[in-house]
């Protein structure tokens, strides 16, 4: 009965947001969180206070794993590394140089985090399947090593800790409640992280680590600081850990089965939540126990765990806590019409001043392209292209399917690296540099096909970008604040405020190329490169999309256009380029590209006529 | 000199059935983009199928192939379809957790079923050898081998020959593109994964006869087999025959120069080392999550 209780108290806050059972989601916080902060003063039975020791154990190792498994997108198998690195600096300093083991703590978190940015640095080239090997092979690398480097662990033998020297009537409580501080602390950081850019940056890496990159957002510092922010609790946790057991050994220590416990709390409690991996973790360990009492342990443990683990992917994937708010949203939401599916409104509700002049064009060329090259395999995708934009133009670039066109923007972003070739930003050579690094400079894209972060709001999708990259910045919050403001006024500007609170995969097409105009916004460019932003959505909203670029264009945004609707092209672009067979073939006004022979055996065809200029009044 | 060259005969010899172990795991990979975690629990299923088969009915360790492999590639497909095939269309990352999952499963059943102590298989020529000029060869060591690469072959002239070998190979070029011209991915999908545990079915006989084993003896044996196809390229069935000899001479190098102890921290160092260096292996192409849209 006890044990339900204290499973109970990591029922969700997250529940708060839904009006009606937020009161339940508290009640149940409060009253799980009085138990297991007065347990050992209520109550001397041993049994429960080391459930609840090992609780707090895995949940400190459920909630860091869910700031790069939850947000991230990231698994780890190997954060039982962690554990056993925790354990092992405490034990080898405190029997070595003396001293409390509480006070050698700090020293634990330390080597786990380094040890986490280490293994991080390794894993900021890999991706999804490659990270979670290198996670797994880690963990047993240093279950090796702690084997064999006897002079300093031991080996096998393992090295005993003595016995804690406080009076027999304080029990295990130091061990407790420097756990409990841990796991508060945990918990804060986590909540913390969740309201940051830094929180939005690692979910928009788990939904479109390609597209994170060109909105600014630095992909292998996140990963790395996410990984050892999962680490650095779990690591002085660690230590507690190992003068709870007063034993180390590398099996008992750098043990796979924390590991997967660890893993199956966040999965199970929810992940990307706050309260849904401290829940996992007393189910977790509630579980544990009865199999070793009641099954005899070893392999019917393994088998509950593994089976377990199994299950929740193939039955309950999303965890406890996403599964209640889903099924409590689609009661709460039946028979209410969807905003989705709504009309929205005409012209742009800020056009800003129209009648204003076109921004002066300088003569200066904002971006330049030379000579550049890409194949795949024998395909020469791009050969040897070489254009120029100039400040303050709205540029076309156009050519018949396969030309390159995709393929250069994907070049000049940063998605793909050249072959060869220069691309030079306001007279900086980028083409060395990362996507983010090229976003800083001042260059924002869009995709041919929206590439908005699906799980995320529309407003985290717009705060999501990062102009520039600092410590002030990861930190800085993302949902309140003038971050949060500056987004508002860009979804206002592109027409959907209204939209803010819906999740991005549940919006039409062409609202998500509004949405993704204002998060290439959100970056303040001097120069946008828009891969299609006519296809596929209906002419008023083409019309509408013109006019913002025009007004954008009037208070000094520099534009690439890719584009295949013509007239759409014609009316609003000067210069025209025109791409065929990855180089550039033409160029000039609309006027003379009409008439070029080139052009129009490769692109145009004879008959080529502009009648009526669509999308464009 | 002598034992130079013995070392790098032993090291080929080991480096012959790894590469019978990692194919199966490259094929699954290579087709349906899942990393098998519970391959190594296969194989040592395998192993226990086959001391069982050889300790009950007197069978010999070797032979016992024929009925391992196609019993091992029932059982392939029947997990296949029971647990991998639901979660095709979720996350890569679900598929690992999944079969992580399986092999703790299967660890549990084999240590309720045989026990957790140390098992092998030894039939009379396991303390034979073959003496050529100063070079001894054990006979296990040959047989498993000339074994391991009789069953590869086949699984060559499969793919390479037939139009089902053919249909696995199109899957795993271009999955979409495959199914327009008619294949049934999901069929392929079960072939291929009742086909890569079958394989284990084979190269479990031999280990029981080569390496004592037990039932946690799956991660070490995941782990080597990782570090072969991560170091060939994953999904290259040609990396995994070049990774899995280059990982028996690497095994067998550090075994006779620097210490056995140490010889188990080598698939561990293999993978770290190709995935900073070289994260597509030696032939690998880029993995296919690698590549920008």
């Amino acid at each position: 009965m006890r044990l339900a209780a204290a499973a109970r108290g990591a029922i969700p806050a997250e529940l708060g947001e839904l009006a009606s059972p937020q009161w339940i989601g508290r009640a149940l916080l409060v009253i799980g969180g009085a138990i297991v902060l007065t347990y050992p003063l209520i109550s001397d039975d041993l049994f429960y206070q080391n459930l609840i020791i090992l609780s707090l154990l895995f949940a400190i190792g459920a909630v860091g794993l869910n700031v790069i498994m939850g947000w991230g997108g990231y698994i780890s198998l190997g954060q039982s590394s962690f554990i056993g690195l925790g354990a092992y600096t405490v034990g080898i300093l405190a029997t070595r140089l003396g001293g409390s083991p509480f006070v050698w703590l700090p020293a634990a978190g330390l080597v786990a985090a380094m040890f986490a940015l280490v293994l991080g640095a390794v894993a900021t080239r890999l991706r999804g399947h490659s990270f979670v090997i290198a996670t797994i092979a880690a963990l047993f690398l240093l279950q090796i090593v702690a084997t064999n480097w006897r002079g300093f662990t031991h080996g096998t033998t393992g090295i005993t800790l003595p016995i804690p020297q406080w009076d027999v009537a304080y029990q295990n409580w130091p061990f407790y409640y420097s756990l409990l501080g841990l796991l508060v602390l945990a918990l804060l950081v986590s909540w913390r992280i969740r309201k940051t850019k830094f929180g939005t940056g690692l979910v928009a890496i788990r939904e479109d680590e390609d597209k994170a990159a060109t909105v600014g957002i630095d992909t292998p510092v996140y990963k790395s600081l996410g990984f050892a922010l999962s680490a650095v609790f779990l690591g002085m946790a660690g230590g507690v850990y190992g003068y709870y057991l007063t034993f180390l050994d590398p099996n008992g220590m750098f043990d796979i089965v924390l590991s997967v416990q660890i893993v199956l709390a966040v999965i199970l409690g929810g992940r990307g939540t706050i309260w849904g991996p401290v829940l996992g973790a007393f189910l977790i360990e509630g579980i544990n126990e009865l199999a070793n009492q009641q099954l005899g342990g070893g392999n019917s443990r393994l088998l509950i765990f593994g089976g377990l683990l199994a299950l929740s992917i193939l039955l309950l994937p999303k965890g406890i806590i996403p599964s209640i708010e889903d099924l409590w949203k689609r009661r709460r939401t039946e028979g209410a019409a969807a905003l989705v599916g709504a009309r929205l409104n005409g012209a742009p509700a800020h056009a800003g001043d129209g009648g204003a002049s076109p921004a002066p064009r300088t003569g200066s060329p904002l971006l330049e392209v030379r000579g550049l090259q890409k194949r795949f395999g024998g395909v020469h995708a791009v050969d040897g292209l070489s254009f120029a934009v100039e400040e303050g133009s709205i540029t076309a670039l156009i050519g018949p399917n396969g030309s390159g066109k995709t393929t250069a923007f994907n070049l000049i972003g940063g998605t793909m690296s050249a072959d060869g070739g220069e691309v030079w930003l306001d007279g900086r050579r980028i083409d060395r540099l990362p996507p983010w690094r090229r976003a800083y400079l001042g260059l924002g894209r869009t995709f041919q096909i929206t590439r908005l972060f699906g799980q995320m709001t529309v407003l985290e999708n717009v705060v999501s970008p990062l102009r520039s990259f600092s410590v002030a910045q990861l930190n800085a919050g993302a949902m309140s604040g003038p971050e949060a403001n500056r987004a508002e006024e860009l979804l206002e500007f592109v027409g959907m405020r209204e939209f803010r609170d819906q999740r991005a995969a549940e919006l039409s097409f062409g609202q998500q190329k509004l949405v993704e105009f204002a998060q290439v916004l959100m970056l303040d460019p001097k120069l946008i490169m828009l891969d299609e932003p006519g296809g596929g959505i209906n002419p008023t909203l083409v019309a509408r999309i013109a006019e913002m670029i025009r007004d954008l264009n009037r208070r000094g945004t520099t534009f690439l256009i890719v584009e295949h609707n013509l007239p759409l092209v014609l009316t609003l672009c000067d210069p025209v380029l025109v791409l065929a067979s990855g180089r550039c073939i033409s160029s000039g006004t609309p006027g003379k590209i009409q008439k070029d022979p080139l052009v129009l055996d490769a692109y145009l065809g004879e008959d080529f006529k502009l009648e009526e200029p669509v999308g464009a009044h | 000199m002598t034992e130079l060259i013995q070392t790098i005969a032993f090291g080929l010899l080991v480096g012959g059935v790894y590469a019978l172990l990692a194919s199966g795991l490259t094929l699954i990979f290579g087709v349906m983009n899942v990393i098998n975690i519970a391959h190594g629990a296969f194989l040592i299923l395998a192993a226990f199928l086959t001391f069982t088969l050889w300790s009950a009915l007197g069978i010999d360790p070797l032979a016992a192939i024929v009925i391992t492999t196609p019993a091992m590639l029932a059982f392939g497909w029947l997990v296949y379809v029971l647990t991998v095939r639901p979660i095709r269309r979720a996350p890569p990352s679900s598929s690992v957790l999944l079969t992580f999952g399986l092999a703790l499963v299967l660890e549990a059943m084999m240590g309720l079923i045989w026990g957790n102590q140390s098992h092998a298989a030894r039939p009379s020529y396991f303390t034979e050898s073959f003496h050529i000029s100063g070079i001894v060869l054990p006979k296990g060591q040959v047989y498993a081998c000339a074994l391991a690469a009789v069953v590869l072959a086949c699984l060559w002239l499969f793919l390479a020959r037939s139009w089902t070998g053919r249909a696995i190979r199109a899957a795993a070029v271009n999955p979409s593109g495959a199914e327009l011209v008619g294949i049934d991915i999901v069929r392929v999908s079960a072939l291929t994964f009742a086909i890569g545990v079958g394989t284990v079915g084979a190269g479990g006989a031999l280990v029981s006869v080569l390496y004592p084993f037990l039932p946690g003896s799956h991660y070490i044996w995941i782990a080597r087999l990782l570090g072969i196809i991560v170091l060939g390229g994953m999904g290259s069935l040609r990396g995994a025959l070049i990774g899995a000899l280059l990982l028996g001479l690497a095994e067998t190098f550090t075994q006779t120069y620097v210490s056995a102890q140490w010889a188990t921290a080598v698939p561990y160092a293999v993978i770290f080392i190709v995935l900073l260096v070289r994260p597509h292996g030696i032939v690998g192409m880029r993995l296919r999550e690698d590549v920008a849209a």
